[in-house]
């Protein structure tokens, strides 16, 4: 295993402990932030669609484990929101200082409504309320703000080795 | 070559990602799977460790905050204690009077009760991860003799029920998770209904009402129905009714109830070890 997927495997370690432990208590307007989601977008914007689409598949996978809701249903949603970020700022974006809030916030929005309308045709009625609409507007905002921390985070973990690259890239 | 095989690898990447999660989600929405709730197990039991760090951590800073937030209301909500403790005594009073028959009559229709149930006492260690759901972890879990489906309560009434275990803790679904329905009986009329929850409502309504001409009073008592085979104890304080409807056209009435746990501020809890594993079986 080289030293850039020890380093992403560390980043999906890190947030995720902190997802399940520290920002459980951090909950504002019933909302937490998804921070493997930012990361994943992140990963989209620093390597391309589809490394964020893998990176978002395996951190989404990770965090279905601490869920209710059916295994898989974040690694799909994370995988999809990556990979449309990833596609969206490659052909529109420039690199400002604002990208990082502006991704992760737009990631918030994207990915909470994936997961809302699939999970809700998976079975679970109940995620079509609207309710989840605010819950999915905060969270986002909450994504916009940790972004300013998550993108450097996954852009250290990302940087390329010499003579290695992701596929799709 | 190299760049051929590379470019069809990448162009089937995204599809098996879809298709993989697909397959999960179907695997996990339906029966379950074992080798799922074990892996979810082994994820919970690497976590919980830090998570009570962590709980502990945050402990301080929960206090305080709540301290300075609530501080002014404190005063007034002595008062109204005081107030209520008095009404109390006077109720305990008319009731115990009732209560006496209670366990007869019980014993008579071969109904498990709260009592038959032994308790584990369980410290909350985290809120959800999500944002679309209403749980809390606990720092019990199979190792303690924890099941999914036991309820969970407080000294004020019924916070939930397991829903996952893992060895050394175990995810409590909370009585207003739009996912949860209780079934439950109002304390005058005897009738019986099911809870159920809206996202982002803390009071819950009542529904599949089993008598729609039913009159339910402000403030009267909700508790856990007492029926065979139910999934909670029968007794169990759920909450107080805090507002009922019925329009002309209505063909049930809307009864709203304010669940009597604050399941925003939750410390410690008790799991029910109900049924009981080691109960002999009932009915014979």
């Amino acid at each position: 295993m080289g030293l850039r997927r020890i380093r992403l495997v560390l980043v999906v370690i890190t947030l995720l402990v902190l997802q399940t432990t520290v920002f459980t208590h951090l909950r504002v307007f019933d909302a937490v932030p998804d921070l493997l989601l930012v990361a994943a977008v992140a990963m989209a914007y620093d390597s391309g669609p589809l490394a964020g689409a893998v990176f978002g598949f395996a951190g989404g996978l990770c965090i279905d484990l601490f869920l209710t809701t059916p295994l898989g249903l974040s690694a799909l949603t994370y995988a999809l929101t990556a990979y449309g970020v990833g596609v969206f700022q490659g052909g529109v974006i420039r690199e400002t200082r604002t990208i990082a809030p502006v991704l992760g916030g737009v990631g918030g929005i994207v990915g909470g409504i994936l997961f809302v309308v699939i999970g809700g045709i998976a079975g679970r009625g109940e995620l079509f309320a609207l309710h989840n609409i605010q819950v999915i507007v905060v969270s986002a905002v909450y994504d916009a703000l940790v972004a300013y921390a998550i993108f450097p985070f996954v852009r250290w973990a990302a940087r390329t080795d010499v003579g290695k690259a992701w596929p799709g890239r | 070559m190299a760049v051929y095989r590379r470019d069809t690898r990448s162009r089937f990447l995204l599809p098996v990602i879809i298709v993989s999660s697909l397959l999960l989600i179907t695997i996990d929405s339906g029966n379950g799977s074992g080798a799922v709730a074990s892996l979810r197990s082994t994820a919970h039991n690497i976590i919980s460790p830090v998570q009570s760090v962590v709980n502990d951590a945050f402990q301080p800073l929960r206090d305080v905050a709540g301290g300075i937030t609530t501080y002014g209301s404190l005063k007034q909500q002595n008062d109204n204690l005081r107030r209520q403790i008095s009404d109390l005594r006077g109720q305990l009073r008319q009731t115990r009077g009732v209560g006496n028959e209670l366990p007869e009559l019980e014993k008579l229709l071969d109904l498990p009760t709260v009592q038959d149930a032994t308790g584990i006492v369980a410290r909350v260690t985290a809120g959800a991860p999500g944002n679309f759901e209403r749980t809390v972890t606990i720092d019990k879990g199979s190792s303690q003799g924890l099941r999914v489906g036991y309820p969970v309560v407080t000294g004020d009434g019924l916070v939930g029920t397991i829903t996952q275990v893992a060895g050394q803790s175990a995810t409590v679904t909370l009585l207003d998770s739009p996912s949860l329905g209780v079934g439950v009986r109002l304390t005058t009329s005897n009738t019986e209904g099911i809870t159920v929850s809206k996202a982002g409502a803390r009071d819950l309504t009542i529904g599949f009402l089993s008598d729609s001409n039913v009159l339910a009073q402000k403030g009267e008592l909700v508790l856990t129905a007492a029926s065979a085979n139910e999934a909670f104890p029968p007794d169990i304080v759920v909450g107080t009714v805090v507002a009922y409807a019925k329009a002309a056209q209505d063909l049930a009435p809307t009864i709203t109830v304010a669940p009597a746990v604050n399941l925003d501020d939750l410390d410690f809890v008790k799991v029910l070890r109900f049924p009981d594993p080691t109960a002999a079986p009932r009915g014979g």
